[in-house]
């Protein structure tokens, strides 16, 4: 158990000096503050990197971190150097350690975060911006605030949209039940935008194939127990009628295999989405058809490195398109056809991403709906 | 006195009367819903959380009240994993050991949190509810976030090895409500559980060791979780952080649903098989008649406050806290 040791050692290493620095930080912003000297700034040699996101308890943001440390140690640094900002899903908690980091380091600061809710962004970014730090985005952030609106300090927004791929697995899915049945979904949590948009791709797909009937949606809350709580009424509700499964996420689909294999029920066609290594590797053996991987390990590590490098003024973000400061991350689907090369390929070790290459997997600007 | 009497049968079996018309209920609007096949999908999902119930019914039996479930069930499912994959991955060798290796997890981290109440002189209510975040926090810790697959066939018979359509889980959790029944009445430690709940002064007054007798209280209900765990993890075949979710919800509504009071000294196991049942009944129902999403969370509480009302005599109660 050493391991466990050593951990929460340098934990609380990190977490006394974080609290020591930030008070020493605090001071430092009141004396200079008072003192009030303006000098224009240049780029900064060597900036802090942070990473600011929900928890560590699912496979996605483990993935996302993961890629930041990949990114930390691509510039020579010790992995340990990323400064990890957990919110545990609080807003409130997201805004005050920024602002504590930034109170310590002030400008020296290259940040890649998810605001937690899409409120929250504006005054994160706020924040970083009068701090004179830099900031790149993911996926929460309103649709009236935008990159360009804040020069060069909020650097970059990255989103995925779910319509699209999301469609495309419910057409593996009805191709797999010959065009014609009865299929069911099992939603995340009733609010969440991929929740929504992942029904909306299956009721697109529905438009094409006029012999599949959709027998009822239901929110599982992304959650395998309920899931599996779940697709067991199903199959008293509905029994030999439901001859497919949507599922807006692979941690439902778990929970819905799970249901299925009581019931000693083989070879249901089942869909899923997020690409986490088990469901690839369900995939791979033919027991779920389709997941759309969004490669979180990328998309960690390039968010901090458009923050890094807009920070050491590798490039200048105003002077960029606009599609390289607001757009789509990857979205691809793995399919039982491409599961096993893409498991290694991807799953089994992470390939050696160019982080200097900061837009090659990105999928088109955003798009508002008007 | 007679009337009396009646209303007190009536109260005394409340809870059963209500899992009755719930399942006519749902009959009525769903003819599939009561159907063999349809019952032992609601056992399966009532297993795990049976185990948990019974564990905190003996806490809630002496008064106090455990929050630690969903920390410590976290810990021993994931431990439960981590020594039957390191041992061979089968049940059927000597990875049968992460079973009583799970079970030990669980009695040490209830021991622990009784511990902390009795001696530190915390509520129960604040010291369980700690110790279950950092059970949450020490399983993040051995998994890094990550699952820990399960797919040993012969643990995993456990689900699938059916006897009269249902799956072997439920004789064994019926098995464990036998053995929880027997300590609860046979035991001169189930009978202080009462003896503490019922009226803690008397209790202390005639010489009994209230502080020993709670550590033995969190330390049974410890291992009781660590039962849920090992059924939640045969459920999915999956140990993680978040096997332990939702457990505390759901365990404390069944046992309340159920008929055992929260103050103690009221109720029993058997109670609490009637109260996970009925929350297993409502959920199970729910999706089964096809009630939207967004109504479900809401008639759930309703029916819960329908049950305990059914089930308590208010007369007795001189004020409500």
């Amino acid at each position: 158990m050493s391991f466990i040791k050593n951990y929460l050692e340098r934990q609380i290493c990190e977490r006394r000096q974080f609290l020591l620095l930030s008070a020493y930080g605090l001071g430092g912003m009141a004396v200079s503050s008072a003192l009030k000297t303006k000098t224009a700034r240049a780029a900064v040699q060597n900036p802090k990197i942070a990473w600011s996101y929900r928890d560590r308890t699912n496979p996605y943001w483990n993935s996302i971190v993961a890629g930041g440390d990949a990114f930390v140690r691509s510039l020579g640094r010790p992995s340990d150097s990323l400064i990890n900002l957990i919110n545990e899903g609080s807003s409130e908690k997201s805004l005050a350690d920024i602002k504590s980091l930034l109170s310590r380091y002030g400008s020296q600061v290259a940040l890649a975060a998810d605001p937690n809710d899409m409120p929250n962004c504006r005054p994160v970014v706020e924040a970083v911006c009068s701090a004179g730090a830099y900031i790149s985005t993911i996926w929460n952030k309103t649709d009236d605030l935008h990159p360009w609106d804040f020069g060069d300090n909020y650097v970059s927004h990255m989103t995925w949209s779910d319509v699209g791929p999301s469609e495309q697995t419910a057409r593996v899915l009805f191709d797999a039940m010959g065009g014609k049945g009865g299929v069911v979904h099992l939603g995340g949590i009733a609010s969440n935008n991929p929740a929504i948009e992942r029904l909306q791709g299956l009721k697109n797909a529905l438009k094409s194939y006029p012999n599949i009937e959709l027998l009822a949606v239901q929110a599982a809350d992304w959650d395998t127990q309920k899931a599996n709580q779940v697709m067991s009424g199903f199959l008293t509700r509905y029994g030999d009628a439901v001859k497919g499964v949507h599922c807006a996420s692979d941690t439902m689909a778990y929970g819905v295999i799970e249901a299925l294999r009581a019931e000693a029920i083989e070879g249901m066609p089942i869909v899923s989405y997020d690409g986490n290594p088990q469901a690839v590797g369900l995939v791979a053996q033919g027991k779920l058809l389709a997941t759309v991987f969004t490669n979180p390990y990328w998309g960690g590590g390039i968010t901090a490195a458009l923050a890094y490098y807009a920070a050491t003024g590798v490039f200048k973000p105003s002077s960029e398109p606009k599609e390289h400061r607001e757009f789509y991350g990857p979205a691809t689907l793995v399919t039982t056809k491409d599961a096993s090369e893409f498991k290694s390929k991807y799953i089994d070790s992470n390939p050696e991403y160019d982080w200097k290459s900061l837009w090659s997997f990105t999928s088109g600007p955003i798009k508002y709906k008007s | 006195m007679s009337t009396l009497l009646t209303a007190d049968m009536i109260r005394k079996w409340a809870p059963v009367l209500v899992l009755i018309g719930l399942v006519l209920l749902f009959t009525t609007i769903n003819p599939h819903f009561f159907s063999l096949r349809n019952f032992a999908r609601i056992t399966i999902s009532s297993t795990p959380a049976l185990m948990v119930a019974v564990g905190v019914t003996f806490v809630i039996l002496m008064g106090s009240i455990d929050l630690s479930m969903e920390g410590t069930i976290a810990v021993c499912a994931v431990l439960f994993a981590l020594i039957l994959n390191i041992f061979g991955g089968s049940i059927s060798g000597i990875g049968w050991l992460a079973i009583p290796g799970a079970l030990l997890a669980g009695a040490f981290l209830g021991a622990v949190n009784g511990i902390v109440h009795v001696q530190l002189k915390i509520p129960s209510f604040m010291a369980s509810l700690s110790l279950g975040f950092i059970g949450i926090g020490l399983s993040l810790l051995i998994t890094g976030g990550n699952r820990i697959l399960i797919d040993d066939p012969v643990f995993r018979s456990l689900l699938t090895f059916r006897i009269m359509g249902f799956p072997l889980m439920v004789y064994a959790a019926l098995l464990c409500l036998m053995v929880a029944w027997f300590i609860q009445d046979d035991t001169v430690i189930g009978r202080n559980f009462y003896a503490v709940g019922g009226g803690e002064d008397l209790a202390r007054a005639s010489g009994l060791n209230v502080g020993r007798l709670r550590i033995i209280g969190f330390t049974l209900a410890g291992i009781f979780y660590a039962l849920g765990a090992i059924f939640a993890v045969a459920r999915l075949g999956i140990a993680e952080t978040e096997t332990g979710r939702n457990f505390m919800f759901t365990s404390i509504t069944s046992v309340v649903v159920g008929g055992t009071a929260l103050r103690g000294g009221s109720g029993g196991v058997w109670s609490t098989l009637v109260g996970v049942l009925i929350v297993n009944v409502i959920g199970n129902g729910m999706v089964v008649t096809g009630l939207p999403d967004y109504f479900q969370d809401g008639v759930l509480g309703i029916l819960v406050i329908f049950a305990v009302y059914l089930s308590t005599d208010r007369r007795s109660l001189s004020f409500i806290k």
